[in-house]
């Protein structure tokens, strides 16, 4: 019976249940980041000189090196969970250590690339944004909110991920019972989503 | 799920991230959007399918509620530019 749906009465445990709840809450995510890339076509379709323009102020590299830190924190995290459910407890942990620092190192980029901006006196409200033209003002307001918002996902994504690590080295994440990290994983794989998307609306506009 | 496979997926992120970064200096005019955004849908593709495990996902509920929230995106999209484009 627990093999073909998930669920056990002795232990209590709904697999199905656990997984579905987080895939209502991530899809309660897309629907948040997705009224923003609404909000981001719609000025851009507006705009389009203006976003042109202010996009090439932002740094290429850095946005691409995210990218692909993003990208392989995602894998560690894959790994991660197929580990724990081979029994590799050790190598589980490695890669989940592995994965929270390629956050670390993304949110480290991010505030460079902040730090870089702010200093040039671009942020929202400043006096020198202001006189600008009208699009490229939209486009930094959005640029700070959304990849704000996305840096804020990343920051809690590392903080749960911690808290299944202490979890996993107590055992209480084990070969049997690993939803728990499963469900973080399917976090983090979202934040990394939103993130291929936000990489090509903003950094990449010809 | 195996680590091959793990390995792979992300090979292909990587080389489709290199293709969005070198088509941008192209200047391919209108298309351009299209094409990042299109490689950008597979690479959230291959994410969603292997590392996030839905193309193993036996129970139906995931194979429906996924597609149904990415349909009301794509209304809620598409009604906002109809009404944006033809104010």
């Amino acid at each position: 019976m627990s093999e073909t749906t998930g669920f056990t009465l002795e232990g209590k445990r709904d697999y199905t249940g656990a997984k579905l709840g987080m895939w209502l809450f991530l899809l309660s995510e897309i629907l948040l980041f997705g009224g923003m890339f609404v909000l981001y076509s719609v000025y851009r379709y507006k705009n389009p000189a203006d976003f042109h323009h202010a996009s090439e102020e932002l740094d290429v590299i850095l946005g691409t090196l995210n990218t692909l830190i993003l990208l392989t924190s995602s894998l560690t995290m894959a790994v991660s969970i197929s580990a724990i459910q081979k029994g590799r407890r050790k190598l589980s942990a490695f890669l989940l250590v592995a994965t929270m620092a390629f956050g670390l190192l993304f949110l480290v980029n991010k505030g460079f690339e902040w730090t870089a901006k702010i200093d040039h006196c671009i942020y929202p409200n400043s006096p020198t944004l202001l006189t600008r033209m009208k699009g490229e003002i939209l486009f930094f307001g959005l640029y700070y909110v959304m990849t704000g918002l996305h840096g804020l996902h990343v920051l809690v994504g590392v903080g749960v991920l911690s808290v299944m690590l202490i979890l996993l080295l107590k055992e209480k994440i084990n070969q049997n019972h690993f939803t728990a990290l499963e469900n973080s994983g399917l976090y983090w794989h979202l934040v990394d989503i939103i993130w291929i998307f936000l990489y090509p609306l903003f950094y990449l506009i010809t | 799920m195996k680590t091959r496979t793990y390995l792979l997926v992300w090979v292909g992120l990587i080389i489709l991230t290199g293709i969005t970064f070198s088509v941008a200096g192209f200047h391919p005019g209108g298309w351009a959007v299209l094409v990042a955004l299109s490689i950008a849908g597979t690479k959230s593709g291959l994410v969603l399918s292997y590392f996030m495990h839905l193309k193993s996902e036996k129970e139906l509920v995931f194979k429906i509620a996924i597609p149904l929230v990415l349909a009301v995106l794509l209304v809620f999209i598409s009604l906002t530019f109809s009404d944006v484009a033809f104010r």
